[in-house]
């Protein structure tokens, strides 16, 4: 597979030499506009797709060959006309002013080096190409050239609203091929059980794996269909870890759970409960909440890890060696005796990081807990002796995110290195390393299958990421800051994300297609969740609300096919406001957390901030 | 701009070169601190003219010119502040990386960890003991020796499964506690005892220390609890003092 951004020695190289007469600059960029400014409307939209990039590129050229004071009138004269999503970057070109600047800069070194994506059709191709390829206007013929990756389609020219939707990023957008490698997105097989009735009927009947008639089915329990689900992956994909008997244990707890939990709906939604973090003096930077709820920890801005127990039932370490020696190992209640009643207590407090903690993460046999920070570490806890068990190296520089896998054993970090790293508990080094981000990656999450790894970034895309091989299968692009939170759909095809410009964005995995854009919050979107069976998508932000929107609207009747794959013709409808099933505000606390209950109770967790 | 900051300190005033002094006096560069006095407590800009200055004069040059101003920034931003790697480096490594196939779980095979050494398991001290005081036979110390992995079949301490294969180094120097090179804490029992129980090797505690490690953090505050519950006929004072450390480090 041919790691598509990878640029070679002589484009490297090339990209330093000098492109046309510096002073010239401004009559090449101001020619360009004026002919893309007169042309039909119909295809105004898609060549004015190129102002952005040829902007950013002829500005860095122009400063990298120390041309400073060129730069600078070049920068004054055009960088209003740029789209309002770009200003952000705008205002970082505005202070690189010498080519020292650039150096230690890697974002922008990589800008610089890969070629910007842009989707134009046919027509408006032709129209483009014939103009600049007019003898005066070779030296921008050129720097085109070098600079962008024009990807053709063919088809109508799409409209202003439509390019908006899809361009943002710091790469463009994504090339056809890009978004063409076949995905498995369903999910894995659940082993069978028999699922012992709940107490009120008393008999020990053994049914397969389904719960007894009276109770609302649940289809994602895997016993239904015995046939392969052909977008899900092998069993055997990847290697997974087997499951022990308090694994089953924990399955048959959850499938009880399932039969008694709520069905969600717009006539039906799920009531709040909002852990509210008091005196925390802003140092909140990670929550997470078990599967089961029965604990919520935090990362803090003073490098600590605090672990609450959200159960009236208290934390507590299990005994030291030399009592555990003495406990009957064969009673039934052996999970208890282990444990040292001495050391019971609401509040666990884990040191060792030695910067704010960034990402938190259970895992899901409860039994470990990670947590990433500004040092550079990811760390293992054991949440048995509350005690640090690993420190893994590998990224030097901040980890924003880290993520144990849905099945346990492996996680995923990512950090200001621009890559995302999987890990397994039992190495040391990565297994995997995924680079191709242009900017920090900040934010990483499992698949419900554990084969794929999604990661947000602040190069304002999220990739998809192949755990076997590494490959990268999807890039979708759309948001215009960077990207804050991620949630997989329980059934494993589709994806939202949330970023800074206060979208959230809902895409087919399958397709490779934007599918929906819910408007509505007015901050950044640092939690996003879905509903247990996929039926609501709940979505926190720094605007002080957590707000609920219609899943199951959203991804029907979907038009997603070959034709709007290969055009990006893409028309997503209006509909946030009916979709949004509820606003919810809280006391001027960000919500930085959002998690289902087994029953579909809704938790949300914030530190209450008091400006 | 260079020329006019290298002249200041001989046309300023005596009390201009003092570094509260030009606080006062000059009016034209208020706002920053030591950086108007290039003489006073070290600023940034002092620092870079300062390695300008010896760049310029080891290449000989008459004066110091812009360029030597830019290596010297060059060189004190390199030791400050590193950057990532480069895409073309991590797009290798990962490249590397990415072809090995994932490895194969073993089942069943307990918490999965790495090998101890990357682990953050390992106690951060070793017992050992005092020799007594004895004569100035220097060679002819019995020491006690400490071996760390040996098993004993006393229930009441834990034990420690360390890799570590070197026992207790044996002090030449009469008195003298030997303490372990990379080792954070030493415990040190004085046999300062009656013969009748310095006979037996150690005080049985201590050769019993063994720890599973994966049940005990770092601190191995556990091992000196029991150590001092036992009540050894060691010397107090210094178990003692080791207790009340303990109670720095409980986070009950």
């Amino acid at each position: 597979v041919v790691v598509e951004d990878q640029p070679d020695v002589s484009a490297v190289l090339s990209a330093y030499n000098q492109q046309g007469d510096p002073t010239l600059y401004e009559e090449y960029y101001s020619g360009l506009k004026h002919f893309i400014e007169c042309s039909l409307d119909c295809h105004r939209a898609e060549l004015s797709q190129l102002f952005y990039p040829l902007f950013v590129h002829m500005y860095l050229e122009l400063v990298y060959n120390q041309h400073e004071s060129e730069a600078k009138s070049f920068f004054e004269r055009f960088h209003g006309d740029q789209e309002c999503y770009y200003q952000d970057d705008l205002r970082v070109l505005s202070s690189l002013t010498k080519k020292e600047h650039m150096k230690g800069n890697e974002t922008m070194l990589d800008f610089r080096t890969s070629k910007f994506v842009l989707r134009i059709s046919r027509d408006s191709y032709q129209l483009l190409k014939r103009h600049l390829q007019e003898k005066q206007n070779n030296q921008i013929w050129n720097i085109v050239q070098e600079h962008l990756y024009i990807d053709i389609f063919d088809g109508m020219p799409r409209s202003k609203q439509q390019i908006d939707a899809m361009v943002g990023s710091l790469a463009g957008e994504a090339k056809r091929e890009a978004n063409k490698a076949k995905v498995f997105f369903g999910l894995l097989k659940e082993p069978e059980f028999d699922v012992p009735l709940d107490d009120e009927d008393e008999e020990g009947e053994n049914e397969e794996g389904k719960p007894k008639k009276k109770k609302p089915k649940k289809d994602n329990v895997g016993s239904k269909s015995k046939k392969q689900d052909p977008n899900a992956p092998p069993q055997n994909r990847i290697p997974l870890p087997e499951l022990k008997d308090s694994d089953k244990l924990d399955k048959v707890m959850n499938m009880k759970e399932a039969a008694r939990r709520v069905r969600l709906g717009p006539e039906c939604l799920p009531s709040i409960c909002f852990y509210t973090f008091l005196n925390a003096y802003q140092g909140l930077t990670a929550v997470d909440i078990t599967d089961d709820s029965s604990m919520i920890v935090g990362g803090f801005a003073d490098s600590t890890v605090r672990v609450w127990s959200v159960t009236p039932k208290k934390l507590r370490s299990v005994k030291t060696a030399a009592d555990l020696s003495l406990i009957d190992k064969e009673s039934d209640d052996v999970l208890e005796r282990i444990m040292d009643e001495k050391t019971a207590s609401e509040l666990k407090i884990l040191y060792g990081h030695s910067g704010p903690v960034y990402g938190t993460s259970f895992s899901p046999d409860r039994n470990y807990l990670l947590s990433c920070s500004e040092d550079g570490t990811v760390r293992l806890w054991s949440l048995q002796t509350f005690t640090c068990l690993v420190g893994y190296k590998g990224h030097n520089y901040p980890v924003w995110d880290t993520q144990f896998s849905p099945y346990g054993y492996y996680f995923v970090s990512g950090g200001h290195d621009r890559v995302a790293r999987l890990w397994a508990t039992d190495h040391y080094q990565p297994l995997r390393i995924f680079a191709g981000h242009l900017a920090d990656v900040t934010c990483t999450r499992f698949h419900p299958n554990s084969n794929y790894i999604a990661t947000g970034s602040a190069d304002r895309t999220i990739r998809l990421w192949d755990v076997l091989n590494g490959n990268c299968v999807r890039i979708f692009t759309g948001h215009k800051g960077p990207i804050h939170s991620l949630a997989f759909s329980p059934n494993g095809r589709f994806l939202a994300t949330g970023a800074t410009d206060g979208r959230v964005l809902l895409w087919d995995i399958g397709h490779g297609l934007m599918v929906g854009e819910l408007k509505g919050h007015t901050d950044t979107i640092y939690a996003l969740r879905f509903s247990r069976d996929g039926e609501i998508l709940a979505s926190g932000s720094m605007d002080n609300t957590v707000r609920l929107w219609d899943a199951v609207k959203a991804f029907e009747d979907l038009e997603t096919d070959d034709f709007t794959t290969a055009t990006g013709h893409i028309n997503l409808p209006e509909n946030s406001q009916d979709l949004l099933l509820g606003t919810y505000m809280t006391k001027s606390t960000p919500v930085v957390h959002l998690h289902f209950t087994r029953r579909n109770l809704l938790l949300a967790a914030g530190a209450y901030s008091s400006q | 701009m260079e020329a006019a900051k290298m002249a200041s300190p001989k046309s300023a005033p005596k009390d201009a070169q003092v570094p509260g002094g030009t606080r006062r006096g000059r009016g034209g560069t208020e706002g920053r601190g030591a950086e108007r006095c290039p003489r006073g407590p070290a600023g940034y800009v002092t620092t870079i003219l300062e390695d300008a200055k010896i760049y310029s004069s080891h290449a000989k040059k008459a004066s110091v010119d812009a360029d030597d101003v830019r290596l010297a920034i060059q060189c004190r931003t390199d030791q400050s502040f590193t950057s990532p790697p480069p895409r073309d480096f991590l797009l290798d490594i990962a490249r590397q990386k990415n072809q090995t196939p994932l490895p194969l779980i073993k089942p069943y095979s307990g918490p999965r960890l790495p090998p101890d050494r990357y682990c953050l398991t390992a106690p951060n001290y070793r017992l050992k003991a005092l020799q007594k005081k004895v004569s100035s036979t220097a060679g002819r110390i019995t020491v006690p020796r400490l071996s760390v992995g040996a098993v004993s079949s006393r229930p009441s301490t834990p034990t420690l499964g360390t890799p570590s294969a070197q026992t207790v180094s044996v002090s030449a120097k009469v008195g003298a506690p030997v303490s372990l090179a990379g080792q954070r804490f030493t415990v040190q029992i004085p046999s300062s005892q009656p013969t009748g129980k310095s006979a037996t090797p150690t005080t049985p505690t201590v050769q019993n220390v063994l720890i599973n490690p994966s049940l005990i953090g770092p601190k191995n505050i556990l091992i000196t609890t029991n150590m001092v519950s036992q009540g050894t006929a060691s010397d107090p004072n210094p178990l003692k003092r080791k207790h009340e450390d303990e109670d720095d480090y409980d986070t009950l």
